[in-house]
């Protein structure tokens, strides 16, 4: 049988016609078995990647914690020691930072802030470290000339931490300088007046005060409560600014919580 | 024919493709936001290559750490190109990887998996 040439080409088309459309097949084919492959392969990969960096994440976070948590011990302990030279306890440095924590916070500063006042105020006596014994742990009242060397610590203080760069320690210096001054402009070492006090300087020296009034020192014994507060209050707007006084009666209980919670052992 | 070449960023590999040394390499990561706009200059640049009957061998080099998927359907594409031309050049495909990411692996071994007659091999990183 012979085939006429309209067949014959009407044959060749449609070879034509299976042919493109078996590639067409083959192709469609392989690129719905690869987009699975992809899809899995990504998902896989994505899935890896994500991990991964959760991992890693949590790694900086604790490592932040570490180095959050190191660097307040270290600052605790720094702080310590001017204290202990002067036989203050441990408890002195840390019951200030929660004074100056609190009085910060209802003063209205931002949260980060009174943290780091809080991390910053127990090394308020720092430059006690370069006061000789003889005036530091003198059993009873200071002559003028001791006191000339005994008030010296607040600038050394402000000398040894003025050149940080670091949040924490620019914080400590202005603390270590100012927390002698006095609102009515009588402190040292500036004599700084008002405002031109840094309310960390302000409320530092509140919170150091109301503490060593509470406590035994060498040179004198704890003073009964209605002492401290009738002192405190007869400071207010002389030693004291009188908005952070105000602040301390109007939340009293959280101070006193503190204080027991954070009481010196004999 | 000119050669291409393209910095990599955050999102995207560096890319060399040298038309008259016939060396094609990328290396990086590959998370583009439009992926296929990303790579459409390089396929135009290898078709264009293979339309100008390039008188070399061609050497393909992938260092690749990351990519999405719309990358790996770009590498597939991609070497579709090559092995439709794999009967008229000498072409060589290393993918490069760093042996402890297994996914880079898994990656090359999906390709030699995919392009039977094309020669990948699988280069690990010093």
């Amino acid at each position: 049988m012979t085939l006429s040439t309209p067949d014959k080409e009407l044959l060749h088309e449609i070879e034509t016609l299976k042919h493109d459309f078996n590639h067409t097949i083959d192709k469609l084919t392989k690129d719905i078995k690869r987009h699975s492959k992809i899809i899995l392969r990504s998902d896989h990969r994505q899935q890896y990647e994500y991990d991964a960096l959760q991992k890693r994440h949590q790694e900086v976070k604790d490592l932040n914690e570490e180095i959050e948590a190191t660097q307040c011990e270290v600052v605790f302990t720094l702080g310590a020691i001017g204290e202990h030279r002067s036989k203050e306890t441990g408890y002195h440095v840390k019951r200030v930072a929660q004074y100056t924590y609190l009085l910060a916070k209802y003063s209205g500063i931002a949260e980060e802030e009174c943290e780091l006042l809080k991390q910053a105020s127990p090394l308020h006596d720092i430059g006690k470290v370069a006061i000789p014994d003889a005036i530091l742990n003198k059993p009873g009242r200071l002559d003028a000339d001791e006191f000339t060397v005994m008030k010296e610590h607040a600038q050394i203080g402000y000398e040894m931490l003025q050149y940080s760069q670091r949040p924490l320690l620019k914080t400590a210096a202005i603390v270590a300088h100012q927390h002698h001054e006095k609102y009515n402009g009588t402190g040292y070492p500036q004599g700084l007046e008002g405002k031109q006090i840094h309310i960390y300087g302000r409320i530092t020296a509140l919170a150091d005060v109301f503490d060593a009034l509470s406590c035994r020192r060498v040179y004198k014994a704890s003073w009964k409560d209605e002492a401290i507060f009738a002192y405190l209050k007869q400071e207010r707007g002389e030693h004291f600014d009188p908005k952070l006084i105000d602040i301390f009666f109007d939340h009293l209980d959280e101070f006193i919580a503190i204080r027991s919670q954070l009481e010196d052992t004999y | 024919m000119d050669n291409f070449i393209a910095e990599g960023t955050q999102h995207t590999p560096n890319i060399s493709m040298n038309a008259s040394t016939g060396v094609i390499s990328m290396s990086g990561q590959s998370y583009p936001e439009n992926t296929f706009e990303f790579y459409q200059p390089v396929m135009a640049w290898l078709l264009d290559f293979f339309a100008s009957t390039p008188q070399t061998d061609i050497e393909v080099n992938m260092e690749i750490i990351y990519f999405n998927s719309g990358s790996s359907k770009f590498f597939f594409d991609f070497f579709d190109i090559f092995d439709a031309e794999k009967n008229n050049y000498k072409i060589t495909i290393n993918w490069i990887y760093n042996p402890e990411n297994t996914r880079a692996l898994e990656a090359g071994e999906d390709f030699i998996e995919d392009f039977v007659n094309l020669s990948i091999n699988l280069v690990t990183t010093k």
